[in-house]
């Protein structure tokens, strides 16, 4: 019972700080970023020297834990900052699905890239190898990386809830998202703002790649889409543009799925996706404006 | 009247069409000519660039040693860029230049536009490593064939050979349910595991290749009574890396029975010091394989790819050229419907890689000699060799 608990827990925790990625972008843009997932592989496939060889030429992957971590958050943070830049600066005034086919098409301009100097070829990397010991928690044996997961996700969440909160920039933040033009009139830098959201988000899939990572050992140019995916439909649960929505979402996904694994009979197993999908289109059905609807999104839809 | 001319002047073309169809087998030089429609770009390359320049090692061998019915065996390419669709056309390019035995993609799904191209034009098609039963008569036609071993034989010699040599008796079966690959693999396991004296099925679970944590798969295993003797784990990569990962960093130490799709040291970075891991092979890619002229080969590959062979994948595709090439021999002519007759004779044909069956019923082997490679404290070595003691048979094929 425990030990289900520590899966939901972990797998939620995944979800969450991809959903929470999602979020922070679309609350201050109402920009649904499809190339979250994309910058979740590149932070991976930046500890690596190009080359198309089955087996993977570790480069900064070799740092220490401490320079390593930061590192891997760095590249995320600093591409989505690149990719508000370069991009999304320029649709400012576009209608939402045009900037969401921009992120589409920015998506595989990343994964391309990727493709080009590493090739589709999927490589193994021993990526903190010392978070795969097992370790013992009220007698429920687990990884220490899925420990870790989920304090880190906690330490982070409570961080950026702090943030969000108590800070000036966090107000502002919150401002651009309650009401974007208002808060401009308001003398809140709409740039600002926007960059350090996509900050913030770029460092949110740097940590998702340090656990992907860590945990399947694999680097794979796909790697970040199923996590994107579930990612997504939790912000649209939670609630498009609601931060706590899309954290409490990700959680329940999480949890569905693990759940799902536990009781389902083995025949009807394969299909595990196709109950968790049902139990979201049912959430929906009830609560179309998402879980907790976001106070600013309502008269825009 | 008119159904008269039409039908005169069908006929017409037809005995116009039928030299450049049927007769004219080799090439305006007088070359036999080998036609590969595989994949040069996109994902499938990493799979059918190995196993073709394998067969590219057995034609200059057959070509330095005088060619095939006295002429020089030409090849040609077209790539199929990992594309259904392309495919197809790449199938036909080969057959337009010329070719009179088509070489196609490792994947039944990918390789597949190709061989049926190949098949309607008469043409003998050979799948570089397809491991379906769809690769071959059931789902190309009477002129298919595949150059590897069915998914099946691996599951069913894992099982086999761990209830026999490591007295296994308590099995698990984790199985990805994202390929059919996989599942072949299970199947074999399946219809072994009931044959096998006093040895159960402890329990059984599935899980998604993507899938970003199996913690709920693997907190299953830990709920059971005992650690299982064996995990029989249906998968592929990199789905394999993960599970495998996860598996042991749960502290899970049963040991762990696979697929030959799971070999090569490429990947073994991720598990460090993995032990207690078994993977059937073809023939050995680390350098110890029982039969020196393996290694001979590896060494030659090596020469002219400048890199070792990174998996057994690489092998059929010379055990491919070198058993159609021997019954085109037999047959003392290219004629397709011949050549598949002489190799429908083969039984238990000795190459490189072990014995080679083909019949009229199946053009794949539904038994096979396999190499087990044991990987102790990160290191994969060849420990025995097994052969399954009774066919796959044909139901537990078509599962």
């Amino acid at each position: 019972m425990l030990q289900v608990l520590f899966d939901a827990l972990s797998l939620g925790s995944l979800y969450a700080l991809g959903a929470l990625g999602i979020a922070l972008i679309f609350g201050v843009m109402r920009l649904v970023n499809f190339a979250h997932g994309d910058v979740i592989a590149f932070a991976v496939f930046a500890l690596l020297w190009p080359s198309v060889d089955a087996v993977a030429i570790v480069f900064a992957g070799k740092m220490p834990w401490f320079l390593l971590i930061p590192f891997i958050l760095a590249v995320g943070a600093g591409l989505s900052v690149l990719s508000e830049v370069v991009v999304f600066r320029r649709f400012r005034h576009a209608s939402p699905a045009t900037m969401m086919i921009a992120s589409f098409a920015l998506g595989f301009v990343i994964r391309y890239f990727l493709l080009m100097l590493f090739s589709s070829r999927p490589k193994s990397i021993s990526l903190l190898p010392a978070l795969s010991q097992p370790v013992e928690v009220l007698g429920a044996r687990m990884p220490l990386l899925q420990l870790i997961t989920i304090v880190a996700t906690l330490v982070m969440l409570t961080g950026l809830s702090v943030f969000v909160r108590r800070t000036r920039f966090g107000l502002e933040m919150r401002a651009a998202a309650e009401n974007f033009t208002m808060a401009r009139m308001l003398g809140v830098r709409a740039n600002r703002v926007i960059m350090g959201a996509f900050a913030l988000s770029g460092a949110l899939a740097g940590a998702i790649a340090i656990i992907l990572g860590s945990q399947t050992g694999t680097v794979d140019i796909q790697m970040g889409g199923a996590v994107m995916l579930m990612a997504f439909i939790a912000t649209v649960i939670g609630g498009l543009g609601s931060l706590e929505g899309a954290v409490l979402a990700g959680f329940l996904i999480g949890a569905a799925s693990v759940v799902m694994q536990t009781v389902l009979p083995p025949e009807a197993r394969p299909f595990r996706d196709a109950f968790v999908y049902g139990a979201v289109i049912l959430v929906l059905l009830f609560r179309p404006q998402g879980l907790i609807a976001a106070r600013g999104t309502k008269e825009r839809v | 009247m008119f159904r008269t001319q039409l039908m005169t002047s069908l006929s017409v073309l037809a005995l116009s069409l039928a030299p450049a169809t049927g007769a004219l087998a080799e090439d305006a030089d007088g070359n036999i000519v080998v036609g590969f429609a595989t994949a040069e770009t996109g994902f499938m390359q990493a799979y059918d660039k190995p196993a073709q320049d394998a067969a590219m090692i057995r034609i200059d061998e057959i070509n330095a040693a005088g060619g095939l019915l006295g002429k020089q065996i030409k090849v040609v390419n077209a790539d199929t860029k990992t594309d259904r669709a392309e495919g197809a056309k790449a199938g036909l390019s080969v057959l337009d230049a010329g070719a009179d035995m088509v070489v196609v993609s490792c994947d039944y799904d990918f390789g597949a536009p190709a061989a049926l191209t190949a098949e309607s034009s008469g043409k003998i098609s050979f799948f570089l490593c397809a491991e379906s039963i769809k690769a071959g008569i059931q789902g190309v036609g009477p002129h298919s064939f595949s150059a590897s071993v069915l998914a099946a034989v691996q599951g069913a010699t894992m099982a086999e050979w761990a209830y026999t040599k490591k007295e296994a008796r308590d099995f698990y079966r984790l199985l990805d349910t994202s390929y059919v690959y996989n599942k072949g693999i299970c199947d074999g396991f399946d219809w072994m595991l009931p044959k096998l004296a006093d040895a159960t099925l402890a329990g059984e679970d599935v899980f998604k290749n993507d899938d970003a944590s199996i913690a709920s798969q693997i907190s299953r295993i830990k709920a059971l009574p005992k650690e299982p003797d064996a995990i029989m784990l249906c998968t592929m990569m990199p789905g394999a890396v993960s599970a495998i990962k996860q598996i042991r960093a749960a502290g899970i130490n049963s040991m762990i029975l696979n697929g030959s799709a799971v070999d090569g040291s490429y990947w073994l970075s991720a598990v460090p010091d993995l032990s207690n891991f078994y993977v059937p092979v073809q023939g050995s890619v680390y350098g110890d394989d029982p039969n020196p002229d393996v290694n001979a080969f590896n060494a030659l590959y090596k020469e002219k790819t400048g890199a070792d062979p990174a998996t057994q994948y690489t092998y059929p595709g010379y055990s491919m050229i070198d058993v159609w090439a021997k019954a085109v021999e037999r047959a003392g002519t290219i004629d397709a419907d011949a050549v598949v007759a002489e190799l429908e004779k083969m039984d238990n044909e000795p190459t490189l890689f072990g014995p080679r069956t083909f019949t009229s019923e199946l053009h794949h082997q539904n038994k096979a000699r396999y190499l087990i490679v044991e990987t102790t404290a990160g290191k994969p070595g060849v420990i025995d060799e097994w052969t399954i003691s009774e066919p796959v048979p044909m139901d537990a094929l078509m599962k």
